[in-house]
């Protein structure tokens, strides 16, 4: 008798094959639970190869730890590990390969876009290990779930992203009776007044990831919005828009040059590094970098909390990095239980990639945390989880977010602005077409 | 004459003939037995790992890009349906196509150009006899077997806003101010700049082998021809129009051909410069339909825009391998 006749029936009967559907799902749910709260791996997956796609991390200390975690769980749990270690950019491409082939890694790692949106269908349901990781450690930080949840499900699990602070040189400040950037607007008083001393300050205004997040986290900070709570409508087009953009545009003129038209994402690493700077707004990759090649400019460059658009608004946009399980992957057992480990370990992966990787679970925001929180500089990045923001605020990543990112549509507007060929209207109309437009593209198909 | 063959019909002698060719019809087991059969069939039979290459390589794919560019296919759904041309529309709507079309013209034609005449230069500078010309004949392609990433990084390191050494040079001897001055180049900033960028390093990375494509040509031209024509009082320019370049034309059309198809298909150079930036001033095509059809995962678009590349090259290649057929005949 199948369900449908049962249901007409009207009989509570149950067959020998429900019988046998449910009590398994059960017991392997159960099972599964259990294995997770109790952090201890099946006997199942003894034996079996884990593999891996993973991306080649700014920190190349943090690869090296990474990999030998991986090896040092396979070990114990009797399985052969393998990573492979790509650029981040080419992580699309090799997803769609890996798509169509129906085989590749077990393991896959999104940084900066996020595709879950894209392959949730192909994507194991990871809300149990998201569950169990959310109870075991206060909660995930409100933004984690606009990255993987579709349809009430996570179908991957973020472990870190990567914030980006104001970075500012004091000694500058100081000498030059500036109050450091804690708003947009005292920002730009610094760079409208150290421009002229040789030191302009500079946010990417080319093709770039980093031209993507930070023009939003100021647009963001001005009170606009990206798209609707739900996500299915733009809601570019607004009066906040027009006021970002006329900021945008005072700060460019008067404190930048037009170096920002070709930058990419190390470009502002190099421009603090090289005490040209007078403030940057970028990952903390800039610290280290100056840390590394410059030591008094390093001596001098203190970090701020987002700053202020509207008076007590900051939101904060981050590169998020999530993991992913192939539905064809053979070994999903093995691939959640992996993951689970990884979670558990992620304050570690945070001290091997020297404080770049933010944890997004809420206790782990328990002062002072590793690195930042012994560093007095770092010590204002721990404030930062509940002003972070993703791509689509205030949101979810959908898809025809995915593309307006991979499209640079937002900061080619903001480039179109400062370049002051066209009027602030005219690059308004383009950029807010071409966000109707791929909505309604997506909508379509 | 026959009446029948008066009145426009077949004759007796063209009746046995058809006869005949019936009867051999009839019979083709015998025809498969004789020894043009049997060289037809090896012919075909040596042929056929090409076809089966080019079909399989050329034809399935392209097949495949052309259903993709009429569905609603995305990287993640395995299930497309039929749009019909909609694909196309929606290209034909975006401001970033055209611009991307305008610069894939400007990046092919400009290229070619230069491409030819640098080609042209070097290939007559490696003919002449010079004391390590076998080192320098080596040499000069490197540039093309160089893994193309690691050329463009280098490139997008001289061409760096603040560390540029192209411009630190230019400025030691004069030629622009200090870096902070106006006239300090921002080479992947500026549009014009920007494409003529990305320009430069295809045309350094490929002209060599023009220029061994032209060598190969100029070698092959008999030193008799060109004597008979220094006789007779032509100039070098002469020579080399009227006498140089109808005589390697096939190759010069085949080189051609292969340049302008991977020009124009090239993603990586402009990618790894400036991803289409700043503000779309130099994407291409092959750029924007790897960020719409990979990156975003809207395949079916995707592929739409780069078949825009065909209709572009098709007639090129047709009126190319025409011109080749009738040299050859």
């Amino acid at each position: 008798m199948t369900d449908s006749q049962l249901l007409l029936t009207g009989h509570a009967s149950v067959s020998r094959r429900r019988f046998l559907k449910v009590t398994g799902t059960g017991v392997t749910g159960a099972s599964l639970l259990t294995m997770l709260q109790a952090r201890q791996a099946p006997a199942q997956i003894k034996g079996t190869t884990l593999r891996i796609l993973q991306w080649s991390h700014f920190i190349p200390a943090y690869d090296a730890w990474y990999d030998k975690f991986a090896k040092e769980w396979g070990d114990k749990n009797g399985v052969k590990v393998r990573v492979d270690h790509i650029p981040h950019l080419d992580i699309p491409a090799r997803m769609a390969a890996e798509f169509a082939a129906g085989a590749g890694h077990d393991i896959i790692y999104n940084g900066s876009s996020i595709l879950t949106r894209l392959y949730y269908k192909n994507l194991v349901d990871l809300t149990d290990v998201a569950d169990t990781a959310g109870k075991k450690y206060g909660g995930w930080i409100p933004a984690a779930k606009s990255l993987v949840e579709v349809e009430g499900r996570w179908h991957g699990l973020p472990i870190f992203y990567i914030l980006a602070p104001m970075l500012y040189r004091k000694d500058l400040f100081d000498a030059n009776n500036l109050k450091y950037p804690d708003t947009w607007e005292l920002a730009r008083v610094s760079a409208r007044t150290l421009k002229p001393k040789g030191h302009p300050t500079g946010i990417a205004l080319s093709q770039c990831a980093d031209a993507n997040l930070f023009w939003r986290s100021m647009f963001f900070s001005f009170g606009g919005t990206e798209a609707d709570p739900s996500g299915a409508n733009p809601t570019l087009d607004s009066k906040e828009l027009r006021e970002f953009l006329k900021f945008a545009k005072a700060i460019f003129d008067e404190g930048m040059t037009p170096e920002v038209f070709s930058w990419d994402d190390a470009s502002d690493n190099r421009y603090l590094a090289s005490g040209v700077a007078c403030w940057v707004h970028d990952a903390i990759s800039a610290y280290r970098t100056t840390e590394d090649t410059n030591p008094p400019v390093f001596k001098n460059t203190f970090l701020a909390l987002e700053p202020q658009g509207l008076p007590g608004k900051r939101v904060s946009v981050a590169a998020p990095n999530v993991w992913m399980v192939w539905k064809f992957s053979k070994n999903q057992q093995a691939a959640k239980e992996f993951l689970a480990h990884l979670i558990d370990n992620d304050l570690e992966g945070m001290v091997q990639s020297r404080g770049y990787n933010m944890p997004y679970l809420n206790d782990r925001y328990k002062k002072p945390m590793p690195v930042i929180g012994t560093d007095p500089k770092l010590q204002i990045l721990q404030d930062f989880p509940k002003i972070v923001a993703f791509y689509g605020y205030p949101g979810p990543s959908t898809t025809p977010i995915q593309e307006i990112v991979n499209t640079f549509i937002f900061p080619d507007m903001v480039t179109r602005v400062c370049r002051g060929k066209e009027s602030l209207e005219d690059s308004i109309k383009w950029g807010v077409g071409e966000y109707r437009r791929i909505y309604a593209k997506h909508k379509q198909a | 004459m026959t009446v029948s063959s008066q009145r426009g019909g077949p004759d007796a002698a063209s009746a046995r003939v058809a006869a005949v060719s019936v009867t051999a019809r009839a019979r083709p087991s015998g025809w498969f037995r004789t020894q043009t059969s049997r060289r037809l069939g090896f012919g075909y039979l040596l042929l056929a790992p090409a076809i089966l290459y080019v079909l399989l390589l050329v034809g399935v794919p392209f097949l495949f890009s052309l259903y993709l560019a009429m569905s609603d296919a995305n990287v993640g759904d395995p299930v497309a349906s039929f749009v019909g041309l909609e694909n196309f529309r929606a290209a034909l709507e975006s401001d970033v196509f055209y611009l991307a079309l305008r610069n894939s013209i400007l990046f092919t034609v400009v290229s070619a150009v230069l491409k030819g005449f640098l080609g042209t230069t070097l290939a007559f500078l490696l003919l002449q006899p010079f004391w390590g010309r076998k080192f320098i004949r080596g040499l000069v392609v490197i540039p093309f077997t160089l893994p193309i990433s690691i050329s463009v990084l280098s490139w997008k390191w001289m061409y760096d806003s603040q560390f540029s050494v192209i411009n630190w040079f230019l400025s030691r001897i004069g030629l622009i101010g200090a870096y902070g001055s106006p006239d300090w180049p921002v080479w992947l900033g500026q549009p014009y700049w920007a494409i003529a960028a990305c320009i430069l390093v295809n045309v350094w990375r490929t002209f060599p082998f023009s220029a061994i494509v032209l060598l190969a040509g100029f070698t092959s031209v008999p030193n008799e021809v060109l004597d008979a024509a220094r006789v007779d009082g032509t100039t070098f320019m002469q020579r080399f129009r009227h006498v140089v370049v109808p005589m390697i034309a096939p190759i010069l059309l085949i080189g051609f051909l292969f340049d302008t198809v991977f020009t124009l298909s090239d993603l990586s150079i402009v990618y790894l410069l400036t991803q289409g930036g700043p503000a779309n001033a130099t994407k291409i095509l092959p750029v924007l339909a790897y960020q719409v059809g990979i990156q975003s995962g809207a395949l079916g678009r995707g592929a739409a825009i780069s078949l825009f590349l065909f209709p572009l090259l098709l007639p090129l290649m047709i009126l190319m391998l025409r011109n080749l057929r009738r040299r050859e005949i």
